[in-house]
């Protein structure tokens, strides 16, 4: 059984080549059963798994929500995952469709309750700044997928081959993707940039 | 502001979409949902076990009912075919069998030698 309590070891961040593995032998040990190592993964892969499911959310909130369901889904599949495979590609994996799934259930929810509604973005009062308000607004037009893309690539420095293997989706169709993406942004924008 | 500008990277986008979805910077942040992860994996680690110790209780009435459902249907079927057997065993004995085909052929057979000597003898 987990602990609930915060873990107080300090984890030291492996290099490229000592950390693939390090990181198979925490793999290893949190099959075994050991909570420690769990929480070693939790503590490498969550900065990562957050950025992937904030891509796919549009709130921070929705973000954190998908990472400890994403977390849980891992703890619970953790047996079948082979060691000898990277480990963050699995994990992003199931960290993308619990994203993807918070995502369906957000608007199912809004279309049993809200039916009148338009659904909005997260607004954040502390945000300013008239580009930022009309992005976020233009974000919500974008298809999850289209979103998720250009925040992975564009935000988050993944590259076409790591969000299609994230996503499960083809390399081709992701470089499409943000293609549209970007086409449907600069439309959406356009008034604003061109004012400026 | 072109068409292209906006198909290849776009560094004024680019600044606000990472202004926008900036994860938090704050270490302690990051400690407190490392925390919160943990918290969560192991309450539903625990709710995973209760509901497969709830599942089995759940399933154990009708299961009772279930194998008790069998035992009787299998009573009953075995009394059934004994009592089959003892009325089979009497009706053996109070019917006898017909005879069978290769009785019958037989006889139809001798009856038709009889004949053949009697008309033999007739005609002599």
């Amino acid at each position: 059984m987990l602990a609930t309590a915060a873990p107080t070891t300090t984890y030291r961040m492996p290099s490229p080549s000592e950390g693939a593995l390090a990181e198979r032998a925490i793999v290893i040990a949190a099959q075994q059963g050991s909570d420690d190592a769990f929480a070693q993964l939790v503590r490498i892969h969550q900065r990562r798994a957050y950025a992937i499911v904030r891509a796919i959310v549009l709130s921070h909130e929705d973000a954190e929500d998908a990472v400890q369901e994403g977390f849980l889904h891992a703890h619970r599949a953790l047996d079948r995952f082979r060691p000898d495979q990277p480990f963050g590609a699995w994990l992003y994996r199931i960290m993308a469709n619990a994203a993807l799934d918070l995502v369906r259930r957000r608007k199912v929810r809004q279309a049993e309750e809200l039916p009148e509604t338009i659904p909005m973005p997260f607004r954040d009062p502390a945000e300013s700044g008239e580009l930022k308000e009309r992005l976020q607004e233009a974000l919500t037009h974008l298809t999850n997928r289209q979103r998720s893309v250009i925040v992975m690539h564009d935000v988050e420095g993944f590259t076409h081959g790591e969000i299609g293997r994230t996503l499960g989706i083809p390399e081709g169709t992701a470089r499409s993707d943000l293609h549209h993406a970007r086409a449907a942004l600069r439309r959406l924008l356009q008034n604003l940039r061109s004012r400026s | 502001m072109t068409h292209d500008r906006w198909s290849s990277s776009d560094p004024e986008l680019t600044n606000a979409l990472r202004e926008l979805y900036a994860a938090p910077a704050d270490e302690q942040y990051w400690d407190s949902l490392e925390a919160r992860i943990i918290a969560f994996v192991a309450a539903g680690q625990s709710d995973e076990t209760e509901s497969w110790w709830a599942a089995m209780a759940d399933m154990a009435r009708p299961g009772l009912a279930a194998a008790a459902m069998l035992i009787f249907a299998a009573g009953a079927a075995l009394v059934h075919s004994r009592q089959l057997e003892v009325s089979n065993a009497y009706a053996a004995v109070i019917n006898p069998a017909p005879p069978s085909v290769e009785a019958a052929t037989t006889r139809s057979v001798a009856t038709g030698d009889g004949d053949f000597a009697i008309h033999y003898i007739i005609s002599r």
